[in-house]
């Protein structure tokens, strides 16, 4: 990512500036007092919810990784650094919400949760990708991925009789997608800037696609073949409510994808 | 001229190998893409590469339901000219 036009840098500022806005009018929310603690059933979590919960709270919990590791890449962007501080303080919330609705439904006892901190901490989180227009690209996928599992898991907590903790996953998916768009617009600049090169990126990122939790959470693919086998999550889920919609939003095709990462066209970089 | 059923599965059993740069072996109609180890992104790349060789274009729409290589055989099928 060059982005050395400042007209450019001021553009993503202003991303950023709405962006916050924007989560300050109508986003901001406390994980101790707007969700309704009182509705967890009173037989305690279902067997499902507690696995779905605990992975997504595991993954939450590299965030000191994310964010160190994140921020130190886009350093040089203004708009992005203050989007990744920020980005950091609302997915901390999402972090804490799980941890409470596992200690208070009484799935986990605080003893069993910070023993799977102390492992958690024990992996550390790679970037996939080493370049800041990449990571970008990274986080449209990754956050819209992110907010479609907690919508369709928040639709699964409503049947299941847990008010509670679709409402942890309502929220947490509220913010997924803001994040998803702010990530999504500075890709549409970084397209006018350089858009051989960003296609470029968008096919390699696309290649190379993984979720944060793989290969660093404990038991992994067996929690996500708990969502698979409740019908929740499949792989054809990934390329209608994630991939297909965010090339929309680029407004380019994956034929477009293709051409880019077959083609010698030279990048505005070279 | 259109490709044969049997054309069109040797031409992704080739096309797999390249890209996931994997051996297959057994491949046959109702191999489960997944199983060989192909995620839906893996997948969409070997269509791509075989929409560029066939010289022929899969709607997105019809690409999301592709679970077994016969689905896939089936899109391409479709999409050939007579």
């Amino acid at each position: 990512m060059k982005m050395k036009d400042s007209a450019q840098q001021e553009r993503v500022y202003r991303l950023y500036a709405t962006f916050f806005d924007k989560a300050e009018q109508e986003r901001r929310w406390n994980p101790f007092r707007d969700v309704p603690w009182d509705k967890i059933p009173r037989e305690g979590a279902h067997p499902i919810l507690t696995t779905v919960a605990e992975t997504f709270c595991c993954v939450e919990s590299y965030l000191p990784d994310y964010v160190a590791k994140g921020i130190n890449l886009v350093r040089p962007y203004f708009g992005q650094t203050w989007f990744a501080a920020n980005w950091g303080y609302e997915e901390s919330k999402h972090s804490i919400a799980l941890l409470e609705y596992l200690l208070r439904s009484g799935a986990r006892t605080p003893e069993q949760m910070f023993d799977l901190q102390n492992r958690l901490m024990e992996n550390e989180w790679q970037l996939p990708f080493d370049t800041a227009r990449r990571m970008t690209i990274y986080g449209c996928f990754q956050e819209m991925a992110t907010f479609v599992i907690y919508v369709k898991q928040e639709q699964r907590a409503k049947e299941l009789g847990d008010e509670c903790l679709a409402t942890i996953f309502r929220l947490n998916a509220r913010d997924e997608i803001a994040h998803t768009r702010f990530y999504q617009d500075v890709t549409k600049v970084l397209m006018e800037e350089d858009r051989v090169g960003t296609l470029r990126d968008i096919a390699h990122v696309a290649k190379h696609f993984q979720m944060p939790g793989v290969g660093i959470v404990p038991d992994y693919e067996e929690r996500i073949k708990v969502m698979r086998d409740d019908g929740r999550v499949d792989r054809g889920v990934f390329l209608q409510k994630v991939f297909f919609p965010v090339l929309k939003y680029l407004e380019i095709t994956r034929q477009e994808l293709q051409e880019a990462a077959w083609s010698k066209q030279p990048t505005a970089a070279e | 001229m259109a490709r044969s059923r049997q054309d069109l599965l040797a031409l992704f059993q080739t096309t797999a190998t390249e890209i996931v740069e994997k051996e297959f072996k057994s491949i046959t109609e109702s191999t489960v893409i997944s199983e060989l180890g192909i995620d839906s992104l893996g997948m969409l790349e070997i269509v791509g590469s075989m929409e560029r060789q066939l010289k022929i274009q899969i709607p997105d729409e019809m690409l999301a339901g592709i679970q077994t290589v016969k689905d896939l055989v089936d899109a391409v099928e479709k999409r050939q000219p007579e």
